[in-house]
């Protein structure tokens, strides 16, 4: 694909000298940010590096805190920022994108750290050269190949020094750090792989045993390393607990929270969990602190509108079950302290009352990978689950008798600890909208931001997640950039996935911003809270998603004009099931764009087929989509739009018609081919017998296909009343003797001036045999 | 110890006994003549029952004597008759058998019972044997997968239900004539009387065609319900020492069955000899000696296969045994079956040779010139046991074994479903490494590997689940790599040259059925756990076989992870085949075979090579627990790993005694990390720091040209076989011609180091010498060399390095033929030569074998 980028744009290059103003840069395309991440409370300044620039308009950021205060192209391969981060900056990861011009960015992440930056000096591949630092910042470096990074630091005796780094959660490439803390000897005090709270990226902690000279040394975890393999490493005597217990609170109130895991032991809180906007649970994160140092990294906690039990062991048997006399909804939380440990908790519940039991557990970045059981109360166990989606179990129950039920919770492979904290939320059956956008390219970016080119239309896939609600929705934005609207759409009950066109007006001031998308219930009597989750794919490999991030908002953008129109003829016959069509479409070219356009369909309705990409050559202005329909495509009114390329010279620009409709239908005429027989050089009929399903004007062209080598059939015409058609066949003394099961019939009705594509009369037997010797 | 009478108390103790005659004789003491009588006791049970006795006389010097024909038998007639040395019962009662030769005696206890009873003709007993005996049920016949001319027989008899239901239903009045039975097809076809793809299988007259006849006459019954199955089987003699071609020795086989009873299976057994030219053994079991040499005869009857030890002597052989000095256990087991071959060991070997085969069996390097010049100046009586001592604490020595540890349990990445990441392989390798490094004990290793859970990257041995997903192969994996056995073939019949049956097969694969796996949240990790669910189901019945070990034990296996019991057996000190396993992998790393060869290959018809040494290194391995250091040490240290590898005429031919040292070729890493020790280079692998040595490659599936063309493992499979070590023509070419000689040369600079260094030609030579050979040249080799180098020195147009001549240095150095010819002062030139030299001796088979 890229080769044939390079190629068209070098075709392109004698037209450019005559056409410059039509010389439009696609998206932009950022590879790397430095630095990737900036101190609370800071103004720092950070560079872009990537490809198509030189039109870069600014930043967009997904997350709070953040202010641009100045933006500079320096070439078409770099733009600078200045940033201005709030003093009370959310901490932790942040996201943006930036925007040109001529379209967005890819995502790329942003750290707001507590701590000041340096930046890595090599030579530093061993304790004996390792760079000297002070406690409590951040270090920007890279793992290039088989690369170890070492950093000293002077601690006192008793101090805590943490490391915790940035690797994989930069989300540029799969590295995957390890980080140890060594005596200035080289003899090695902790060391840490991955952590069960920043998965491939560790966190390091000792007290030091002594005043003296320590090493931080980091390097990826199978010496493997590269360019791209960045880190923001942070050293300091902060804390840096994995857990928090327990891992929930209600809403509004105040509750005293124990952080786990780090090496100084339990970190006590007090903290008033904080109200909830509608209704609905969430999770948050808080950051642990200690001495006024704060952990760079945070523990996740839930919010939820019902109140807390706490396990009160032991519990761990049926009969020692932390009982509550609380109506659910509840959230049982727990340890499970020892390998070979079950948390047991006994509640009452109504007949028929039917409730979602969800641990959350590894969701909270727990180590323990839980096993749900749901029993009466005289310990009968009546459900299971291990893992639903993940290593978080998930039960549906009904409740079958008013009374007493017990719940358990326990490590799949008996495991324990201080730091398998778990808490399962009891709550009714909710109905819950997700609207996310589908991956348009696997393990890529692409086209996962709308760019609407000035007085054009851009499209894309959404996708609405229906959990226990039933009925139309509606998708909605209500600050999109001035000039932008997006079609008014609603999803029926099915499918799930619907095309939406964005339109740009022709005087609409280029933008780019981040717009909140809403789904909701069409019929407004119903109550389901719903919202927009994309999630972003950052890195991939194998067929597996190493990490990834989703962000609430959809990034659009208002782009300079693009130099064509993509227009569909929409066509004013159905298509019919099993049958097949050419899709018109018009290119409205800009004066002097006279590129080559590639169209696609932005979305086949179920059952319809596609060709991938069609295109339309230089200076053409029309090209046609084939599609066929299977048997059981739904017949149905379809929306439906074309999505098209073409370059300008600067990548490609892409843009989109407006949604037009397509009707699969049934067909008018089904059949049924009769066992046929020729010999060889002989004549005969094949007979098709016809099922007239609906009535057609004039006469329809049928043919039929598929014969052995050497046999031809004559085309026949039929009506609208014809029962039969009969084919007058001949086979040639050449013919192979054979016995074709695969016939069929091709019947082409025209109606408006349009044909109607049948594919019928499938599995036609004809025998061609040798001829019978007369004498 | 020396009355007869005891003598022919037991079988086998008249087995260990005869193992001390010879060492007595070693020492010259006068011994007595031996009477022995086989089977130790008689046990006769129906009227049908008999029992062909077996008389050996064995003779000071070890050699024994047949003399079943001419030794007089007698008993009681009133309690069984005897027609030649046949003892059948007439009534009930016990006494005993008398034999009288030559004026020595023995006795034998004699019961019978049910003397005057004619038991049925039983299916299972008596008519399955006759279809193993006559050959019918082989693969190549009837037992084949479809069959054979639409008869289909279950392979070697494992499927006795079905073969009924075969014989008696599936052709019904055709292959079994009730009416008029000796028209059955069965019979006729067997004897040859209609035509039989097979050919004829029996007489008319024989025992095999009566037995059938007997069962179709009686109606064809089939067995009721509860009757004896076998349990055990015997082969007598254990061992023979036969003198001279043409000597026999009839050999006698009994099974014992689950009700106590014991039965003469002798006409039912199939005999075979793994050596026809030394011991070939008639259909009847008697034994004809042929060439000098050793044979085990084996004896299959049932599910079971068992063998006897046959070691042919010329006749008046003139041997002495030398007299040898023994360190311990080793030599001892070494020297008596040497004796019994009448085979001298070779001499003990130089310091030097001693010095270079340590290096590279127990470091896998060659010794540097300082070490070589230490050792060899060292007047220590015991240097060579401190040297070993030296040798086993260095980190180079955990490498080795790691290496070879990663062999056995596959580890490497595979990318095929990304079952196994390169993380997830490497962390399994680190595991390993720091296993081995702190001296955890084999059994320990092994019984966290097999009982393993978790995430791979969490706890990296539960790869060894993860690599292998198939709970069959698992099984397989688990017997081949920890015990040694190939259960393989017990998967579809009963395994036709070893004891296992496909009960044992699908016993065994149920402590592996109960294994749950998941991707963890890294999606290059997989959690494995203990699903509790899944059972091992026999193909033939459909049942699930209760999990047991190999060799029967059924253990408690309720509401446990069916892993950690069998990982607890596995390690146990009471398992009889782990330790010793072990044992002969470690010995095999020692002298490029083992007692047992290939290791990996267990059987009862690949017998070890010297059973007392294998047993007793075992036994060693337990009661050191498990620490492989001691036994390394006591092999090291043994006169046995340091014979010469220089022969004699009478331990030429031995392969597989260990008389004398074997020349092996270095092993691919081993071979690459010495050439590169040599010239003074430094390799880089992937994940390792420049200068790492290839027995360090964690991956399996990490390779280069020249380690694959050496034949490194790429552990796909658990098999020992895939450590190729045979040399080849690739090899050759590529050292002679490839570029990692030549470069390594060059890159080294160690010869240009040397020059700069201002040395002289000799000791240069020396140097180049100790660093490839572990020796100084010979005066010879000395004296051929110091003028070829002279006149390449003066030479215009040097040979290429590819086209010098790539023999040992000593055959292809030659003295110039002009003696004009003057050194040249050109230092470029001499030291071009001299790296010549050099790349002449990495080429020489010295330097590529270990001697």
């Amino acid at each position: 694909m890229k080769a044939k980028l390079i190629h068209a744009g070098v075709l392109f290059c004698g037209w450019l000298l005559c056409f410059t103003p039509l010389l439009r840069a696609a998206s932009p395309s950022v590879s790397s940010i430095e630095p990737q991440g900036a101190q609370r409370g800071a103004e720092t300044d950070i560079t872009f590096t990537g490809e198509r620039l030189q039109d870069a308009k600014g930043v967009l950021f997904y997350g709070k805190g953040v202010e641009v205060t100045g933006f500079e192209v320096v070439d078409d391969k770099h733009a600078k920022a200045k940033l201005k981060i709030a003093p009370d900056s959310p901490l932790g990861e942040n996201q943006l994108r930036v925007w040109t011009a001529t379209g967005i960015s890819e995502l790329h992440m942003f750290y707001i750290d507590p701590y000041p930056e340096v930046t890595e000096v090599e030579p530093n591949d061993d304790p004996a050269h390792a760079q000297p630092i002070s406690l409590n910042v951040t270090v920007s470096g890279t793992i290039t190949n088989e690369d170890v990074d070492c950093f000293s630091v002077e601690a006192k005796k008793g101090q805590r020094i943490t490391a915790e780094v940035e690797g994989i959660r930069l989300g540029i490439t799969l590295f995957d750090p390890w980080l140890g803390i060594l005596k200035k000897d080289g003899s090695m005090l902790a060391s840490c792989d991955d952590s069960s709270l920043l998965l491939q990226d560790p966190i390091v902690s000792i007290i030091a045993p002594e005043d003296g000279t320590y090493i931080i040394q980091l390097r990826d975890s199978t010496y493997a390393g590269s360019d791209k393999c960045k880190y923001r490493l942070h050293v300091g005597t902060f804390p840096q607990p994995s857990v928090v217990y327990p891992p929930g609170g209600p809403a509004g109130e105040e509750l005293t929270l124990h952080f786990l895991g780090d090496v100084s032991g339990p970190i006590e809180k007090k903290i008033t969990i904080p109200a909830l906007e509608n209704g609905v649970s969430k999770t948050m994160s808080l950051f642990a602190e200690q001495d006024g140092f704060s952990a760079p990294a945070g523990n996740p906690v839930r919010v939820s509108p019902f109140p807390n039990v706490l396990e009160v062991k032991p519990n761990n048997d049926i009969a020692h079950a932390t009982k509550t006399d609380l109506p659910l909804p509840l959230a049982f939380n727990g340890i499970i302290a020892e390998k070979g440990d079950t948390g047991f908790f006994r509640f009452k519940a109504k007949k028929n009352e039917t409730y979602d039991f969800r641990v959350y557990a590894r969701a909270l970045r727990s180590p323990i990978d839980s096993v749900l059981s749901i029993y009466d109360g005289q310990g009968k166990q009546l459900a299971s689950n291990d893992d639903s989606g993940g290593p978080d179990s998930y039960l549906r129950f009904k409740i079958p008798a008013d009374g007493e039920y017990c719940l358990s919770v326990t490590d799949q492979i008996k495991r324990g600890g201080p730091e398998f904290t778990y808490r399962v939320e009891v709550t009714p059956v909710q109905p819950e909208l997700v609207l996310s956008m589908p991956q348009p390219v696997k393990d890529s970016q692409e086209r996962e931001t709308v760019v609407v080119p000035r007085g054009n239309r851009y499209g894309t896939v959404l996708r609405a997640k229906r959990s226990d609600f039933d009925g139309p929705l509606a998708v909605a934005s209500n600050d999109l950039p001035p000039g932008m609207s997006m079609q008014v759409v609603t999803l029926p009950g099915n499918p799930d996935t619907i095309p939406v066109v964005f339109e740009a007006t022709a005087d609409a001031a280029v933008a780019g911003k981040t717009s909140q998308i809403t789904l909701a219930p069409v019929d407004t009597a119903k109550k389901a809270p719903g919202r927009f989750e994309h999630i972003v794919e950052l890195v991939t490999g194998d067929n597996n998603v190493y990490y990834q991030t989703s962000v609430d908002k959809l990034a659009v953008a208002v782009a300079q004009e693009a130099p064509f129109k993509l227009h569909i003829v929409e066509p004013k016959v159905p298509m019919v099931q099993n049958g097949s069509m050419d899709l018109k479409v018009a290119v409205e070219r800009a004066n002097g764009f006279t590129g080559p356009v590639e169209i696609s369909m932005l979305y086949n309705p179920p059952g319809v087929s596609s060709q991938n990409s069609v295109k339309i050559p230089e200076g053409q202005n029309e090209g046609s989509i084939p599609l066929n329909a299977a048997g059981d495509a739904q017949p149905s009114k379809w929306q439906i739009a074309v999505i098209g390329s073409g370059d300008a010279g600067k990548g490609a620009v892409w843009v989109s018609s407006s949604i037009a409709q397509l009707e699969v239908s049934q067909p008018f005429v089904t059949a049924k081919i009769e066992r046929g027989y020729v010999e060889q050089g002989q004549s005969a009929t094949v007979t098709c017998k016809l099922t007239q399903n609906k009535p057609f004007q004039g006469n329809a062209k049928i043919q039929l296909l598929n014969l052995p080598n050497k046999v031809t059939a004559q085309d026949m015409e039929i009506t609208s009343t014809d029962q039969e058609v009969q084919f007058p066949i001949t086979a040639d003394k050449g013919s192979s003797t054979t016995q074709r099961k695969d016939l069929f019939c091709l019947l082409t009705i025209i109606q408006d001036g349009e044909p109607i594509v049948h594919n019928i009369a499938q599995g036609g037997m004809l025998r061609v045999a040798k001829a019978v010797d007369k004498k | 110890m020396k009355t007869s009478q005891k003598w022919v108390a037991f079988g086998m103790m008249a087995l260990l006994c005869n193992v001390a005659v010879w060492r007595l004789t070693a020492d010259n003491q006068p011994l007595p003549t031996l009477l022995d009588v086989y089977p130790p006791d008689i046990k006769l049970q129906s009227s049908r029952a008999s029992q062909a006795l077996v008389v050996c006389v064995t003779d000071p010097d070890g050699i024994t004597h047949d003399v079943s024909n001419s030794a007089k038998i007698s008993t009681d007639p009133k309690l069984a008759k005897i027609d030649g040395h046949i003892i059948s019962p007439v009534s009930d009662g016990t006494g005993s058998v008398k034999v009288e030769f030559n004026g020595m005696t023995a006795s034998v206890p004699l019961e019978t019972k049910d003397a005057t009873v004619n038991p049925p003709v039983s299916f299972k007993l008596d008519v399955m044997p006759v279809f193993m005996r006559s050959g019918c049920n082989t693969g190549a016949c009837h037992g084949s997968a479809r069959g054979k001319d639409g008869f289909h027989l279950s392979l070697f008899g494992y499927d006795p239900d079905g073969d009924y239901f075969r014989l008696t239903r599936e052709l019904s009045g055709r292959r079994l004539n009730l009416a008029l039975p000796a028209e059955s097809l069965l019979l006729q076809k067997a004897t040859g009387s209609v035509a039989h793809t097979g050919g004829k299988r029996f007489d008319k007259d024989s025992d095999l065609y009566k037995t059938l006849l007997h069962w179709i006459e009686a109606g064809a019954p089939s067995d009721s319900d509860g009757i004896p199955s076998p349990t055990a089987l015997d082969i007598l003699p254990k061992q023979i020492l036969l003198e001279g071609e043409n000597t026999t020795q009839q050999m006698t086989v009994r099974a014992h069955y689950s009700d106590g009873s014991v039965r003469d299976v002798t006409p039912l057994t199939v005999f075979l000899s793994n050596n026809d030219s030394t011991a070939k053994v008639s259909p009847a079991g008697l034994v004809t000696s042929g060439q000098r040499g050793e044979a085990f005869v084996m004896a299959r009857f049932a599910t079971f296969t068992v063998g006897a030890e046959a070691v042919v002597i010329p006749k008046d052989l003139q041997f002495q045994f030398p007299a040898v000095h023994e360190v311990n256990y080793i030599d001892k087991a070494i020297d008596d079956k040497l004796r019994r071959l009448r085979i001298a060991p070779s001499a003990i070997c130089s310091d030097e040779e001693f010095l270079r085969r340590v290096y590279i069996d127990t470091i896998g390097l060659l010794p540097t010139v300082a070490e070589h010049d230490s050792f060899m100046t060292s007047t220590d009586t015991g240097k060579r046991a401190k040297l070993v001592d030296e040798l086993l604490a260095r980190p180079e020595f955990v490498d080795l074994w790691v290496m070879k540890m990663s062999e056995l349990l596959e580890i490497r990445s595979s990318t095929e479903n990304n079952t196994v990441s390169y993380k997830a392989a490497l962390l399994y390798f680190d595991w390993l490494k720091e296993r081995l490094s702190n001296n955890v004990p084999i059994n320990e290793v092994v019984r966290q590997i097999v009982s393993a859970s978790g995430g791979t990257f969490v706890n990296p041995p539960a790869n060894f689940y993860a690599e292998e997903t198939d709970s069959l192969k698992l099984a397989e994996n688990c017997a081949q790599s920890f015990l040694g056995i190939r259960v393989q073939c017990a998967q579809c019949h009963n395994h036709p040259f070893d004891q296992w049956t496909m009960s044992d097969y699908r016993g065994f694969v149920g402590f592996f059925t109960q294994i749950g796996r998941k991707k963890a949240e890294d999606p290059r990790e997989t959690i494995v756990y203990n699903n509790g669910e899944g059972e091992s189901k026999h193909p033939v019945t459909d049942q699930p076989v209760r999990p047991h070990f190999l060799g029967g034990i059924a253990p408690d296996v309720a509401g446990k992870d069916r892993r950690q019991v069998l990982a607890d057996w596995l390690a146990s000190p009471d398992n009889p085949w782990f330790s010793k396993h072990f044992a002969n992998i470690i010995w095999a790393q020692f002298f490029g075979r083992g007692i047992i060869e290939p290791v990996d290959d267990v059987r009862v018809s690949n017998p070890p090579a010297n059973s007392e040494l294998i047993d007793e290194l075992g036994q060693k391995l337990v009661e050191y627990q498990y620490d492989f250091k001691k036994l390394i040490r006591d092999i090291c240290t043994s006169n046995t790993y340091q014979l010469s590898s220089i022969t004699n005429e009478t331990n030429e031919a031995d392969t597989r005694n260990f008389s004398h040292s074997s020349i092996r070729r270095l092993r691919a890493e081993v071979m690459l990390d010495c050439i590169s020790e040599v010239t003074g280079t430094r390799d880089k692998f992937r994940g390792l720091p420049l200068g790492a040595r290839a027995v360090q490659i964690a991956d399996g599936h990490e390779s280069s040209y020249f380690l694959k063309t050496f034949g490194r493992a790429s552990r796909d499979t658990v098999c020992t076989c895939e450590v190729a070590m045979d040399p080849n023509l690739s090899q050759a070419l590529h050292l002679l011609n490839g570029d990692t000689v030549q470069r390594k040369i060059v890159n080294g600079a160690l010869v240009k180091k040397m020059v700069d260094q201002q040395k002289t030609d000799p000791q240069i030579l020396d140097d180049l010498y100790v660093r490839c050979f572990g020796r100084k040249p010979t005066d010879e080799e000395r004296k051929n060399l110091e003028p070829l180098l002279a006149s390449n020195l003066a030479s215009e147009n040097a040979k290429p390095p590819s086209e010098s001549p790539a023999a040992m240095p000593t055959a292809s150095a030659q003295p110039s033929p002009d003696p004009q010819l003057q050194a040249s002062n050109n230092t470029d030139e001499r030291q071009k030569h001299l790296e010549d030299l050099l790349w002449a001796l990495l080429n020489s088979k010295e330097f590529m074998f270990n001697h």
